[in-house]
């Protein structure tokens, strides 16, 4: 009886499997550009923000207050306000608001100071006593960064890329709201525009799986480089 | 070879000022074994710490070969510091690096050999470690003595001419401190390299070194061989350290007011430790000799006996058994 039901109204024929599979590429897309760029200029800002804090290896009071401003700043900012704030830039960036392409800055955008707070935390967590040895044995501050620090906290960092990578997921899908492209633009199309609930009910059960898969691998990866 | 001249040290903590080191002269001389001795907080840390500028001090000045580091500029600084060994008692290896390639890298920072250069200094110091068969393990995978191993294969691959070694047998326990400070006495003697070392524990200082500067609120109280200091401390802070690692004076059982004779504290140093010294004393005088507490240990390489005897006589042969133990060259000291 309550299995009638169920088929009486989740019914999978109306649903284009072609447009979900496009849409899931578009997300994946979206997502893995967005987390490209994020990680090119998060990781560098996140080690800014480590190296220039109080007490660290290159402790500049002025630049690191500022950093750390325009971060917070940036991630007080609302998404969804953001991606409507963000429209003029992105005209300017990629020619096109629209899409793939114009979801992609304000994501960058929205998750970059975001993740660089995460790898800010990661390289705390590194044992000072491991870098203050560097420093003993004569080694330059860019040869402690990039020789001990970031190996050091590679797996801390593939942990935070993965967080990222999984809120840039959920926000790729909020870009829908203005036409961004992927599942999130489909869900809302037929799944609330034109009240195909079997479409909504599909992208969030690819969206839940791709979430999984995200986590699962980037735990693999955290695992092999863990040195235990 | 290392003077170190009214050096302090104040630190800004919340709304005051905290005096780390006042006023510290000290002279370290080449090829020996210095230890510094104090409780935790008692500025011994810091006092290692400015040898390299790690820490830098507020005033004062540290030369190193005639030279005042505190004015060297940031490239001579970290060439110093290349050819200053230091261990830590954490230990502070690379934990995603291998034990060869913790050891590699204090080489490879230097820029200075090949990779076949580097590889061939690389096994010379695992073998001198021990540490052959783990060369390619993760200092996870080893225990607190092997980790250790580690760090001084990793501060004595650039060739130092000093060695720092911060607390850095605190951690392990005693067999391992053991070997640990075998290991550093061996690698004094065959490199003859200098080694600075601070602790609170005395028996390392008696295991390895051969002076020693006792540290107690920011201030040098003592310094001196290690015999004389450890057998004749004379500050109170130095007598409270040495009770410690051997509890001879601690014992409640032994209260001077239960004994009708003296009581006499002997010192004996060097091969005169295994003579029998007492078996002529009493037979060349009258006195009886009553032994209530003894030990014979080594400093460093030098064979020491502690005793504590009660003396009954009278006048005149108590006389005559110090005559004997002056004679002798036995220090005594008369307690009560």
């Amino acid at each position: 009886m309550s299995l009638t039901i169920a088929t009486n109204v989740i019914d999978l024929s109306v649903i284009n499997w072609d447009d979900i599979m496009q849409a899931t590429l578009e997300t994946l897309t979206m997502t893995g550009v967005s987390l490209l760029f994020t990680v090119l200029i998060g990781l560098p800002l996140g080690i800014l923000l480590f190296v220039t804090a109080r007490r660290q290896l290159l402790a500049q009071r002025g630049v690191y207050l500022v950093l750390s401003l325009l971060v917070n700043v940036l991630r007080s900012v609302p998404f969804l306000i953001l991606l409507i704030v963000m429209i003029p830039v992105t005209l300017l960036l990629v020619g096109t608001s629209l899409g793939v392409e114009g979801s992609i800055p304000p994501l960058v955008i929205g998750t970059a100071p975001f993740f660089a707070r995460l790898v800010e935390n990661v390289l705390r967590e590194i044992d000072r006593g491991v870098l203050e040895a560097c420093q003993a044995m004569g080694a330059k501050t860019h040869q402690i960064i990039f020789g001990a620090l970031l190996p050091e906290a590679l797996p801390g960092l593939l942990a935070a890329i993965t967080i990222t990578a999984i809120t840039l997921m959920s926000y790729a899908a909020m870009s829908g709201v203005i036409g961004g492209g992927g599942l999130g633009d489909l869900a809302i199309r037929y799944g609330y525009q034109r009240f195909q609930t079997e479409v909504m009910i599909v992208t969030v059960a690819v969206l839940v799986v791709l979430v999984q898969l995200l986590q699962f691998f980037g735990d693999r990866l955290v695992l092999h480089f863990t040195r235990q | 070879m290392i003077r170190i001249e009214h050096l302090h040290k104040t630190y800004r903590l919340a709304n005051r000022d905290v005096t780390a080191l006042n006023d510290i002269t000290l002279e370290i001389e080449s090829g020996e074994v210095f230890g510094v001795i104090g409780r935790s907080g008692a500025g011994k840390s810091t006092l290692i710490r400015t040898l390299n500028l790690l820490e830098r001090p507020s005033s004062g000045g540290i030369f190193i070969d005639g030279e005042d580091i505190t004015r060297f500029d940031s490239a001579a600084l970290h060439k110093l510091r290349q050819r200053i060994g230091m261990i830590f008692q954490h230990f502070n290896l690379l934990n995603t690096k291998t034990v060869a390639a913790n050891i590699d890298w204090p080489l490879k920072i230097t820029g200075k050999y090949t990779r076949r250069q580097r590889a061939q200094r690389v096994t010379e110091l695992v073998d001198l470690v021990g540490l052959s068969a783990q060369r390619d393990s993760y200092p996870a995978q080893l225990s607190g003595g092997q980790k250790q191993r580690v760090g001084i294969a990793r501060a004595l691959a650039n060739y130092p001419h000093l060695l720092l070694c911060d607390e850095a047998t605190s951690a392990l326990d005693p067999e391992t401190t053991q070997a640990i400070l075998r290991l550093l006495l061996d690698i004094n003697r065959k490199l003859g390299l200098t080694i600075v070392l601070i602790t609170h524990e005395m028996q390392v200082i008696r295991t390895i070194c051969d002076r020693v500067a006792v540290i107690d609120d920011a201030r040098i109280v003592e310094t001196g061989k290690v015999a004389d200091v450890f057998l004749h401390p004379q500050h109170a802070v130095t007598r409270k350290l040495v009770a410690e690692s051997h509890s001879f004076d601690n014992d409640s059982a032994l209260q001077p007011h239960q004994f009708r004779g003296k009581l006499v504290r002997l010192t004996f140093v060097g091969e005169i430790t295994y003579q029998p010294i007492l078996t002529h004393v009493t037979a060349a005088t009258q006195a009886l000799i009553t032994i209530l507490q003894g030990t014979i240990s080594r400093i460093k390489d030098t064979p020491y006996g502690q005793l504590l005897v009660e003396l009954n006589g009278s006048d005149d042969d108590i006389r005559r058994v110090f005559a004997h133990f002056d004679q002798y060259r036995i220090h005594h000291e008369v307690l009560s």
